[in-house]
């Protein structure tokens, strides 16, 4: 048996339906665990009080880095059927500002303003109309930003092809990011405490 | 009881697992290596036998009427039979530029070409070079034109045949082809005029893998 299951027909379009909602709800369960479903902690982080999204987020993205690293070394993920998204460049950049500036002022991204409802929080439940608003002006709008949503594609690019390095020395610096800006992280919210229990007192 | 690292904490070890991990990448190199067997005869014989590598045409169809678009479809023939007609989103390569043609090794890479026997042996050569989800068109060209362009209900159709061709017809339409009724004895399919690629063909030989002309379907977040 090999992974990824779903392209190996393991199973069909109904039953990867029902996983995606079970990994979802899993998922959601743990960001609310984490405190993901207030907007203050969640904020916290574009201030330097509490980077514990930041830390959770690159923990997640080493996980499953090295995760998939290692099964497809010892033979168990095929990479090659693993989806890459293609790379638009300019437009990603671009959306990726968008949601950090809405992410600043909400302070949820639309995962956590999902989670945050569950809890019954009205902040989040007026964040996910902002978001379902969003999504329909940007549906109504696509014939005039349908160019520019199209421009500068640079196809399926992954880093190693990119930088012609190496896949294991690739994996070996996000790793040394990761590390870094763990101590970083943890160093910042130590100094931002001092500093503020300085400035009360 | 005494720990093993005492005098680290738990993010502290997790960290060094985590390092340790990383330099163990380093050492590793790449991946896919060390899990690609290099040309075993024996398991491409079973892949051969047991067709896991073909791609029949009503899959083919179906996954670019889905807008699927997880794969790139190599058509092998020559340019101006390319020119001429080709399956929509299909990229013109020939053989010898196989190799140089920006295919990556994690790619799932579908052949055709007019029969089925350019095609199988480019798929030996893609084999070859460790490219690992390289797929057949079953039938190539030929059974795309029979089956999805120009599909045919017999003259005496049973309901099931009918209700069948009912769907083909769909099929046809939407890939611009003229379904034919009745057993009708004129050659099929090849005489009759080649439909326009519905969809704008793929970028020209040697871009990159982007601008599939199908619609996108979304994966991850």
């Amino acid at each position: 048996m090999s992974a990824p299951f779903y392209k190996f027909g393991l199973f069909g379009d109904n039953v990867s339906l029902i996983l995606a909602f079970v990994i979802g709800i899993g998922f959601g369960f743990f960001l609310e665990r984490a405190g993901f479903g207030n907007a203050r902690k969640l904020a916290a982080q574009f201030y330097f009080t509490d980077l514990a999204v930041f830390k959770v987020m690159f923990t997640a993205i080493v996980t499953a880095m090295l995760g998939i690293f290692y099964l497809s070394w010892i033979g168990y993920l095929d990479l090659s059927l693993v989806y890459v998204s293609p790379t638009y460049i300019v437009p990603q950049v671009v959306g990726g500002l968008i949601l950090g500036f809405g992410f600043v002022i909400g302070g949820y991204c639309p995962g956590t303003a999902a989670v945050s409802i569950s809890t019954g929080r009205y902040d989040g439940m007026v964040f996910l109309a902002g978001v379902i608003a969003g999504i329909f002006i940007f549906g109504e709008a696509f014939p005039v930003v349908k160019e520019f949503y199209a421009s500068t594609p640079m196809g399926i690019v992954t880093l190693p092809q990119l930088l012609n390095l190496p896949y294991g020395l690739i994996v070996f610096l996000v790793v040394a990011m990761a590390i870094g800006g763990f101590a970083g992280g943890t160093w910042v919210e130590k100094y931002v405490a001092a500093r503020k229990k300085g400035a009360q007192s | 009881m005494k720990r093993p690292f005492p005098l680290l904490t738990l993010n502290a070890r997790l960290g060094l697992l985590l390092g340790l991990l990383g330099v163990g990448a380093l050492v590793i190199g790449n991946p896919a290596a060390g899990s690609t067997v290099t040309l075993d005869p024996v398991e491409l014989s079973r892949i051969v036998q047991t067709e896991t590598d073909h791609v029949s045409v009503e899959e083919l169809s179906d996954w670019i009427i889905r807008g699927k678009d997880d794969f790139r479809l190599i058509d092998l023939r020559s340019e101006a039979e390319f020119a001429a007609y080709h399956i929509p989103g299909a990229e013109n390569v020939q053989l010898p530029a196989l190799a140089d043609h920006g295919l990556l090794r994690n790619e799932k890479i579908i052949l055709y070409s007019e029969g089925g026997i350019h095609s199988a042996q480019a798929w030996f050569l893609m084999k070859a070079r460790e490219y690992r989800g390289v797929y057949l068109l079953r039938g190539g060209l030929e059974e795309w034109k029979e089956t999805i362009l120009f599909p045919r209900l017999p003259s005496t159709p049973t309901a099931e045949q009918a209700a069948v061709f009912e769907k083909k017809k769909e099929v046809s339409k939407f890939f611009g082809g003229s379904p034919l009724t009745g057993a009708a004895p004129e050659q099929p399919g090849r005489t009759i005029a080649m439909p326009e690629p519905v969809m704008p063909p793929a970028p020209a030989a040697g871009s990159a893998a982007g601008g599939a002309p199908v619609k996108k379907k979304k994966e991850g977040c």
